[in-house]
């Protein structure tokens, strides 16, 4: 029951907000804050109850069943905890809009992880684009983007939904995410049914060469909504992979492998030296997210169990700061009124608190040991190689190696030489601007010392 | 428990110092301090110890351990870090950012004691990582500095590289023998094939060489002298430079079963020695001088601990740490009351005005230089005399070279700096420097409140080990020098052969070759015609200065070439022509062609695609609707 409170009370509530009769910034930030919170303890508690209802009988059994799995758990724990922290950085005309369209987020992200059912999870894959879409068309500056996220998204989703039909009429029934008791499709249909999920997946991820509508549609989106959506929505395809593709197809997926590691070392290298080029901070991130999300695939393509748990490591890590990054550098935009590295600067003298932040989410992310995204990269490389891949490891170490060059270019070029004066005075982070981000880093330097507080409810 | 304590204590501090910086104001110089001092006498009453803590990963253990070489090390961090604390009280005042210098100091201490105490590979790695986090952020601790903030990214990312490195290192060892503990690693070496072993120590060694400035990662360490004279003694000089010695000393079992490992190592030290020293004889700034003489000197212990005369090695970083944080303290004093001028051009006659400054210095440069009784002469000569034992001829050769360039070099530094007139008012054009656009120096100290002492006692209490610390390792064959005994059953003696030429012929001549360098410094620099001439003298020698050696043989300038400019081209070939026209342009092509879609782009970016898209959601809408009621009809 507490599964479809969580994915409900999001939903319900993004919707009431609109019933907030005039643009009240504080009253709809603050009830937003109440709901995103209570939705970071329901997140914690919950761990195994599921619901479920019975929806189709033909031509296949689905049902709206709703449940966390071991890897959704912590997913929703990520969701919760980075849209908390969306809701608060908020600070974007019409916030009571970006607000609802959070919680709308929220709601149908918490509807896709927490779904035991491929109906239930193709729905709510095209639902998350809506929030998305809405925001670039109302807050983004050329709606071509919106355009291009939404055919591109949905394009998947289109293969996806046929690819879950296909199943419900080869096997009778959708509701196998999370069953230990479904063993895998075995059927000559199989192949391509997989390859219907693996380009949604692609898609959403994105991976090479899929993913040319995600650097635009970060930089158009505003902070708080990109670091939901880079933080979690990306996990999407991942989490697709890890519990449809490689659970219930398990000797197709193996076959598939071979593409897989290529494209994700691919988009690995890829991301990391475009990165080291771009001039818009936030084009930085999003090529840098480019490359750590092949990371994971390679951990799931490899198949090795100390690289999938390095995965889950590294899915929790990455969510975590690449959602600090983006909402601060939301800070860094709405104080300085620009994204170009070349007009920033000194942030450090005027601004301590705001580059405390900013440091500790950029060293996460080019994998600074003691920080979780260390942990989770160190355990894929070590189980990627003990896989038999000791090639991709060591072009992994070259994108290790640039990450650490352009994160450095980011945060430095952002905070430290003269300060600059041509832009007048600037305040630091509030303590309201600064609890967005709070738990977040604290998430990170706890998951960092101890990744097996991750690990921990391993069945 | 008390070794966690230590490691705690000093990252207590730096959490209090960072938090409160504001608040504390002068008394973070003092908190910082005690903290580093607590953890000097808790290190030293556990003395040795094991203490298993938390499971990092399912089958990964994390723990700490104090053992002979981890005890060594953690008292000089301690130690020698607490003597460096006091004296940046004194240094560092009246910087505005006074708790911040204090907060990275101590996040060093605990970094740099994670490294030495843990007892597994991920530990190490975290504390190697950290030491590195602590570096770069004091290197770039004035970052209004553009050439701060570039030394500092350039020691970051060399150091990842080296991190990277011992990242391989771990996967190869975790997945041969399962486990993150040195004791698993070390019992399984023996099983281990030569191949592996080699690959482990190769990959091990590339963190090694990034952390101690070992060609070819070598290039940052200059540049690192951007940070304040402190950082650069306890940091850059005394500790974590020479954790790539530690790695080494500590991996004995892995070197001592690969003899090709040890000749990797031993040739990168000794080649380090000499091109180091090479390049330290041809430096201006006085900073640069000992920063260059500090790689020259790592290469030594490198060398020593690479061959197998662990003993030697470690002993050389023991008495290195004195004498170096010794000279960069007292060059520190000369830097702060010439208000931050490093250029040894425009110092001179010094001798008269700061006498404690030169006493240090002097005798800093006595025992780096090797003279017989100094505690550098002791350490030094066992690792060349080591190397003739172990095997290595052309090692020891190149050792004794090595010896008399440092003497010349370290005694070019004494007798510009100290002897003949001051130079300081002289324009820098005259004596041959030029100066790009004075970069704004940092701050001026505003107040000073500090006193005095806190920077005159560390640089004269260092000078007694200095002198004195040497007489640890004197000894002989029946008769075990201290040092020896309480290393015994922490390495093996290793295969040694009688040497050819016996060690006190050794000994003596290694001295002659200093006394040669010392001669040759003496005349370039000491004589009459020289001091009076000063000016005119030193204008020349900078103008015929060899290009290759001014430019460190264009190393720096090869690894822009090859990496960066490498990394940035394909950065913008990827990014500026393959996003946008190859892959951008093919996924709209085989989308036109397999589904209609491109014309969807198309008529998208004229406006009139919200139609079909329209359309598309009304067909799914209508495929689920089918469902739905389809599903609920049955």
């Amino acid at each position: 029951m507490l599964a479809l409170v969580i994915v409900l009370l999001p939903l319900v509530a993004g919707a009431l907000l609109f019933l907030v009769p005039r643009d009240d910034a504080r009253l709809s930030k603050s009830v937003g804050a109440l709901v995103a919170a209570t939705l970071v303890v329901l997140a914690f508690i919950e761990r195994s109850q599921s619901w479920t209802w019975r929806w189709l009988t033909h031509p296949f059994i689905a049902n709206i069943h709703f449940g966390p799995t071991y890897l959704s758990y912590w997913l929703v724990v990520l969701l919760t905890l980075c849209t908390f922290g969306a809701v608060l950085s908020t600070n974007v005309s019409r916030t009571r809009s970006m607000v609802a369209a959070l919680l709308l987020l929220e709601g149908t992200m918490a509807g896709l992880f927490l779904a035991r059912d491929l109906l239930v999870f193709a729905l709510f894959w095209d639902a998350m684009l809506l929030p998305v879409f809405f925001a670039l068309l109302s807050w983004g500056e050329n709606p071509a983007t919106a355009w291009r996220f939404f055919i591109y998204n949905f394009a998947g989703g289109l293969l996806l939904l046929l690819a879950v039909a296909a199943f419900g009429a080869l096997t009778g029934t959708t509701d196998v995410i999370g069953n230990p008791a479904y063993h895998g499709i075995v059927s000559p249909w199989a192949p391509w049914i997989l390859a219907g999920f693996a380009v949604a997946f692609l898609v959403k991820t994105p991976v090479w060469p899929l993913h040319t509508w995600m650097p635009p549609t970060y930089e158009a989106t505003p902070a708080p909504m990109v670091a939901v959506v880079s933080a979690v929505q990306s996990k999407a395809g991942l989490y697709g992979f890890l519990a449809i593709a490689l659970a219930l197809f398990p000797s197709y997926f193996s076959a598939e492998v071979p593409v897989l590691v290529i494209l994700a070392v691919i988009s690995l290298l890829y991301g990391a030296f475009i990165a080291l080029v771009q001039q818009n901070v936030k084009l930085i991130v999003a090529y840098s997210s480019l490359s750590h999300l092949g990371l994971i695939l390679l951990a799931i393509a490899s198949l090795d169990p100390i690289a999938l748990r390095g995965a889950l490591v590294y899915i929790v890590a990455h969510g975590l700061f690449s959602a600090t990054l983006f909402i601060v550098l939301g800070y860094v935009e709405e104080r300085e009124a620009t994204r170009s590295l070349a007009h920033l600067g000194g942030l450090g003298w005027t601004n301590p608190r705001l580059t405390g932040a900013f440091c500790v989410a950029a060293l996460a992310a080019l994998g600074l040991p003691g920080l979780a995204g260390f942990a989770g990269e160190l355990v894929i490389l070590i189980g990627v190689y003990q896989g038999g891949y000791a090639w991709a490891v060591i072009l992994a170490l070259v994108a290790i190696v640039t990450a650490a060059a352009y994160m450095l270019r980011l945060l430095q070029g952002a905070t430290q030489g003269p300060v600059r004066t041509d832009i007048p005075m600037r305040r630091d982070l509030t303590w309201l601007e600064g609890a967005a981000v709070a738990p977040l880093l604290f998430a990170l330097l706890y998951f960092g010392v101890y990744p097996n507080a991750l690990l921990g409810l391993h069945p | 428990m008390m070794l966690l304590l230590a490691l705690v204590v000093p990252l207590a501090g730096a959490a209090l110092c960072w938090a409160f910086g504001p608040v504390l104001r002068s008394t973070a110089g003092w908190l910082a301090t005690v903290a580093v001092a607590i953890s000097f006498v808790l290190v030293l009453l556990t003395g040795s110890g094991h203490a298993a803590l938390f499971s990092w990963m399912p089958g990964f253990d994390f723990g700490l351990m104090l053992d002979r070489l981890s005890l060594l090390w953690a008292l000089i961090i301690t130690g020698v870090g607490f003597l460096i604390h006091l004296y940046s009280i004194g240094y560092m005042d009246g910087d505005r950012a006074f708790a911040r210098f204090f907060a990275y100091m101590n996040f060093f201490i605990f970094a740099m004691l994670l490294l030495v105490l843990s007892d597994n590979w991920i530990g190490l790695l975290v504390g190697w990582g950290l030491v590195g986090l602590a570096s770069y952020f004091l290197i770039g601790f004035w970052f209004e500095r553009r050439s701060a903030v570039a030394a500092a990214q350039k020691a970051f990312v060399i150091n990842v590289v080296g991190d990277v490195g011992m990242m391989f290192a771990i996967f190869l060892i975790v997945a041969n023998v399962h486990s993150i503990s040195f004791s698993d690693a070390f019992s399984a070496a023996s099983s281990f094939s030569p191949a592996l072993l080699y690959a482990i120590c190769f990959a091990l060694f590339i963190g090694a060489a990034a952390k101690s400035a070992q060609v070819p990662l070598q290039t940052w360490l200059p540049d690192a002298m951007e940070g304040p004279t402190p950082v650069s003694a306890l940091i850059h000089a005394a500790t974590m430079v020479t954790a790539g010695v530690y790695l080494v000393a500590r991996c004995a079992p892995l070197w001592d079963q690969s003899p090709s490992a040890q000749m990797l190592v031993g040739t990168i030290g000794a080649l380090t020695a000499v091109s180091a020293a090479i390049l330290g004889a041809v430096q201006w700034d006085i900073k640069r001088i000992l920063a260059y003489s500090t790689m020259s000197q790592i290469g030594y212990m490198i060398m020593g601990v690479g061959i197998g005369a662990y003993a030697g090695g470690i002993a050389h970083f023991f008495t290195h740490a004195f004498f170096k944080a010794q000279l960069f303290l007292a060059s520190g004093l000369i830097i702060h009351a010439l208000r931050n001028e490093q250029d040894v051009r425009l110092m001179g006659g010094l001798a008269k005005r700061m006498p404690l400054a030169f006493w240090a210095t002097l005798t800093g440069v006595l025992a780096i230089s090797g003279i017989p009784g100094f505690s550098g002469f002791f350490s030094k000569d066992q690792i060349i005399a080591g190397a003739l034992a172990h095997g290595h001829p052309w090692m020891y050769a190149v050792g004794i070279a090595t010896a008399g360039i440092t003497a010349y070099y370290m005694f070019r530094l004494l007798f510009i700096t100290f002897l003949g007139e001051y130079r300081g008012n002289v324009d820098p054009a005259q004596l041959g420097i030029k100066r790009e656009v004075q970069s704004s120096v940092a701050q001026e100290p505003e107040h000073h409140r500090a006193p005095a002492w806190v920077m005159g006692l560390p640089v004269a209490v260092l000078i007694a080990p200095t002198i004195a610390v040497g007489w640890l390792l004197f000894g002989s064959s029946r008769a075990p020098s201290p040092w020896s005994r309480f290393f015994a059953e922490q390495f093996s003696p290793g295969l040694t052969s009688a040497p050819a030429i016996p060690e006190s012929l050794t000994t003596i001549i290694t001295f002659c070759v200093v006394l040669l360098g010392i001669a040759i410094a003496a005349l370039r620099y000491a004589t009459q015609p020289a001091r009076t001439n000063a000016v005119a003298r030193l204008r020349a020698e900078t103008e015929r200065m060899p290009k290759v050696l001014v430019n460190a043989y264009y190393v720096d300038a090869l690894i822009d070439l090859v990496f960066v400019k490498t990394a940035r081209f394909l950065g913008a070939l990827f990014g500026r022509v393959v996003d946008p026209h190859v892959v951008d342009a093919a996924v709209r092509e085989s989308a036109a062609s397999a589904q209609g879609l491109g014309s969807l782009v198309r008529e998208l970016q004229s406006g009139l695609v919200r139609a079909y898209a329209f359309v598309i959601a009304i067909g799914v809408g209508c495929f689920l609707i089918y469902y739905l009621v389809s599903g609920v009809g049955h």
